[in-house]
C-alpha cells in the first residue's frame, strides 16, 4: 500500500473527543484516510463507530479534536458544506426521499454537482445535465428497472442501493459508509460488497461494518475500537493476529 | 402494496415516456381548459344570463384567496413546513395597499420617506415587498425550528403582526381601515367589478405559473426533497436552511400579492386579514382541495368560499357543519378535492 503511505492523507482525524453525558463516546480519536484508500473500522457494538461518523459528517460537533480534510481544516464547518468538499455518507438505516422516485431522488444528488445557486424555472425532468448522470448512477446499482417507482415502495436492500447510488451521484471524495451491508440478503450483500471493491482506488471509504468477511477483503487497513478507543490499526492480516483484538473484540462478540 | 410506479416529476427518465404530473394526463388537462373558459366567461355570464352582476365580487373572492392558498401550498404542500402564520403577510399587502391608498389621499408621504400612490403599479409591487419582507423576517427566526415549534412560532409570530397592526390607530386600528375607490393602474380605472375581476384572473393564473414552474425547477426538486427527509439532503450537500427560507420568502409574496387585491377589492383592509382564523382558513382551503397540487387549493378556495356563502344564508354556525366536511375530506380523500376530481376524471379515459 505504498501510494498510501507517501501521499498526504485525504481525511486525517486528530484527538477526536466526544462525550454523551458521562459517556465518552469517543476517546481522542486519531486515524487518516489515505487517497484511494479503504479504512474499515470495527468494534462491538457500542464502540462509538457510529458517533465517529456523525463527529466525520459533521452531525455531531467534539468536545475536543480536529478533522482535516484534503489539506485543509473542516471541524467548524457544517455538514451541507463537507458534503460539497466531497465527504458524504450513508446511513445505518437507509436514509433516502420515501416519496420521491428514484429517479428523482438521484437527480436530486446529481444536482449537487451542477454548481451553486437556486434554478427556479427550468424543468428539472428535462435537464439533460441532470438525467444522464443518473440514469448512469442508477444503471450502476442495478437499478433500471425500478427508475419511476416510488422510493418507499422499494426493498430494504433496493433502498440501500439507492442511497448508493444517491451517494456516488454526488462524485464524493470519500465515502462514509455505516454498515452498508446490514439487514441486506446474501445475493444484495455480495452485489454491494462488489459495488465498493470496483469504486476501490476511484473512491476512499471509510467503511463501519459488522461483516468481517467483507471487511476484511475489501480493506487496506482497518482500525479497532473498543468504548470508543482506538485499540489497533493494522491491516488484515495484523488485525486478525492482534492478541488484543482477539480478546476485546472477537473474543468479547463471540462470549 | 403494488410496485406503485407514479410517472413522478422526472417522467423522462422512463424508458417510454410517460406523463409527468405537472404535464397532467388528456383528461385532467381538458378539464383544466373547462375551468379556464369558465373563469373567463363567468361575469358576462353573471350579468345577461342570471341578472345577478353582484356575484362577480364573490368570484373575484374566490380568484384572490384561490391565489393566497396556492401561495400557501408552496411551503405546506412541497416544503412540508406547516406555517400557520400565512395571513400575517396577506394583511401585510392588504394594509400596504390601503396605507398608500390613504397617504396618496392626503397628499403626504409615508413615515415622511416613501412616496405615497394610488396606482397599482406601485401598490402591488409595495404589497409584494412588505408581505416579502415580512416573510423573509419571520421565516429566518421560525425555520431555526421544526415540526411542533416551527407551527407555534410563526403562529406567535404572525400573531404579533396582528396586534401590531390593531394598535396603529392612525389606520384604523382595530376597526381596520377603508380606501375611497380602487387603485387605478396607470390611469385605468377598475371601479367597474368586471374589469377588476379579470385583472384578478389574470394575476392568479400568472401566480399560479410561476409556482408550477417553480416546483418542477432544481429549486422545487430540492425543496420536495427537504420534506420528504431533510437530513438526507442536508447530507447530499444542500443548505437546507436557505432553500426552505427562499420557499417561504416567495409564498409569502404571493400572499401579499393576494391581500393587495383583496383590500382594493373590498376597497378596505381590516386587522381580521392577518388574523390567526384566516391562517386557518388558507389552510382549510389548501387540505380540501388537495395539498401539494396547486390546482386543488385553488379549488379549495372556491369550495370554501361556496359553502360559507351557501351555509351562512341559513345558519350563522356554518363553521359547525365545515368541521365534519374538513374531517371527511381528511379521512377519506386526502389528496383532497382535486386528488378525486383527477382520479375520476382519469379512470373515464
Amino acid at each position: 500500500m505504498s501510494p498510501i503511505e507517501t501521499s498526504e492523507p485525504l481525511l486525517r482525524v486528530d484527538g477526536l473527543t466526544k462525550r454523551f453525558g458521562g459517556i465518552t463516546a469517543s476517546d481522542s480519536i486519531s486515524l487518516d484516510v489515505g487517497v484511494g484508500e479503504i479504512h474499515a473500522v470495527i468494534g462491538p457494538n457500542g464502540a462509538g463507530k457510529t458517533t465517529l461518523i456523525g463527529l466525520l459528517c459533521g452531525e455531531l460537533r467534539p468536545a475536543a479534536g480536529h478533522v482535516y480534510f484534503a489539506g485543509r481544516e473542516i471541524t467548524a464547518l457544517s455538514v451541507s458544506r463537507r458534503a460539497r468538499l466531497g465527504l458524504v455518507r450513508s446511513f445505518q438505516i437507509p436514509s433516502i426521499l420515501p416519496n420521491l422516485t428514484v429517479a428523482e431522488n438521484v437527480a436530486l444528488a446529481v444536482q449537487t454537482t451542477l454548481g451553486r445557486g437556486y434554478h427556479f424555472w427550468a424543468d428539472a425532468g428535462r435537464n439533460e445535465a441532470l438525467l444522464q448522470p443518473a440514469r448512469a448512477a442508477i444503471a450502476e446499482l442495478a437499478l433500471d428497472g425500478r427508475r419511476n417507482v416510488v422510493a418507499a415502495a422499494l426493498s430494504h436492500g433496493e433502498q440501500r442501493q439507492l442511497e448508493l447510488a444517491m451517494v456516488l451521484a454526488t462524485k464524493p471524495r470519500l465515502l462514509l459508509l455505516d454498515e452498508p451491508l446490514a439487514g441486506m440478503g446474501a445475493k444484495e450483500s455480495a452485489f454491494v460488497a462488489a459495488l465498493l471493491g470496483r469504486l476501490k482506488g476511484r473512491i476512499s471509504m471509510l467503511l463501519v461494518e459488522h461483516d468481517m468477511e467483507a471487511v476484511f477483503a475489501l480493506a487496506d487497513r482497518i482500525t479497532v475500537m473498543v468504548y470508543g478507543r482506538v485499540i489497533a490499526v493494522g491491516d488484515a492480516a495484523s488485525i486478525r493476529a492482534n492478541p488484543e483484538v482477539q480478546h476485546a473484540y472477537l473474543g468479547e462478540e463471540q462470549a | 402494496m403494488t410496485d406503485a410506479v407514479k410517472p413522478g416529476l422526472l417522467g423522462a427518465l422512463a424508458p417510454a415516456a410517460e406523463a409527468s404530473p405537472l404535464s397532467a394526463t388528456r383528461p385532467v388537462r381538458r378539464l383544466l381548459i373547462a375551468a379556464l373558459v369558465l373563469l373567463v366567461a363567468l361575469p358576462p355570464l353573471f350579468t345577461y344570463a342570471l341578472g345577478e352582476p353582484y356575484l362577480i365580487a364573490l368570484v373575484s373572492r374566490m380568484v384572490i384567496l384561490g391565489l393566497a392558498a396556492v401561495s400557501l401550498d408552496l411551503v405546506l404542500g412541497y416544503g412540508g413546513l406547516i406555517s400557520f402564520g400565512h395571513a400575517a403577510f396577506f394583511g401585510v399587502g392588504g394594509y400596504a395597499v390601503a396605507i398608500l391608498a390613504f397617504h396618496a389621499r392626503h397628499g403626504d408621504k409615508f413615515i415622511g420617506l416613501i412616496p405615497s400612490s394610488s396606482d397599482m403599479l406601485v401598490t402591488l409591487p409595495a404589497a409584494v415587498i412588505a408581505a416579502a419582507l415580512a416573510a423573509a423576517l419571520i421565516g429566518a427566526l421560525s425555520l431555526r425550528t421544526s415540526g411542533f415549534p416551527f407551527v407555534m412560532i410563526t403562529l406567535a409570530l404572525s400573531q404579533m403582526v396582528y396586534f401590531i397592526f390593531v394598535s396603529l390607530k392612525i389606520y384604523g386600528g382595530d376597526d381596520g381601515m377603508s380606501m375611497h375607490g380602487r387603485n387605478t393602474l396607470a390611469g385605468f380605472s377598475f371601479a367597474d367589478a368586471t374589469t377588476y375581476y379579470y385583472l384578478c384572473l389574470v394575476l392568479f393564473l400568472l401566480f399560479l405559473f410561476v409556482c408550477r414552474r417553480i416546483v418542477a425547477s432544481r429549486f422545487g426538486l430540492v425543496l420536495r426533497g427537504c420534506k420528504d427527509n431533510e437530513r438526507r439532503v442536508r447530507s447530499l450537500g444542500y443548505p437546507t436552511y436557505g432553500y426552505r427560507l427562499v420557499a417561504f420568502t416567495i409564498a409569502g409574496a404571493g400572499a401579499g400579492l393576494a391581500g393587495g387585491l383583496l383590500a382594493n377589492l373590498d376597497r378596505f383592509a381590516s386587522p381580521d386579514m392577518l388574523h390567526w382564523q384566516n391562517s386557518g382558513n388558507l389552510m382549510v382551503m389548501v387540505i380540501l382541495g388537495g395539498i401539494g397540487s396547486l390546482f386543488g387549493p385553488a379549488l379549495g378556495a372556491v369550495l370554501v368560499i361556496s359553502l360559507e356563502t351557501v351555509l351562512s344564508r341559513w345558519t350563522d354556525h356554518w363553521m359547525f357543519y365545515l368541521g365534519p366536511i374538513l374531517i371527511a375530506f381528511v379521512l377519506f380523500a386526502r389528496r383532497g378535492l382535486w386528488g378525486v376530481i383527477v382520479d375520476v376524471a382519469d379512470r373515464n379515459v
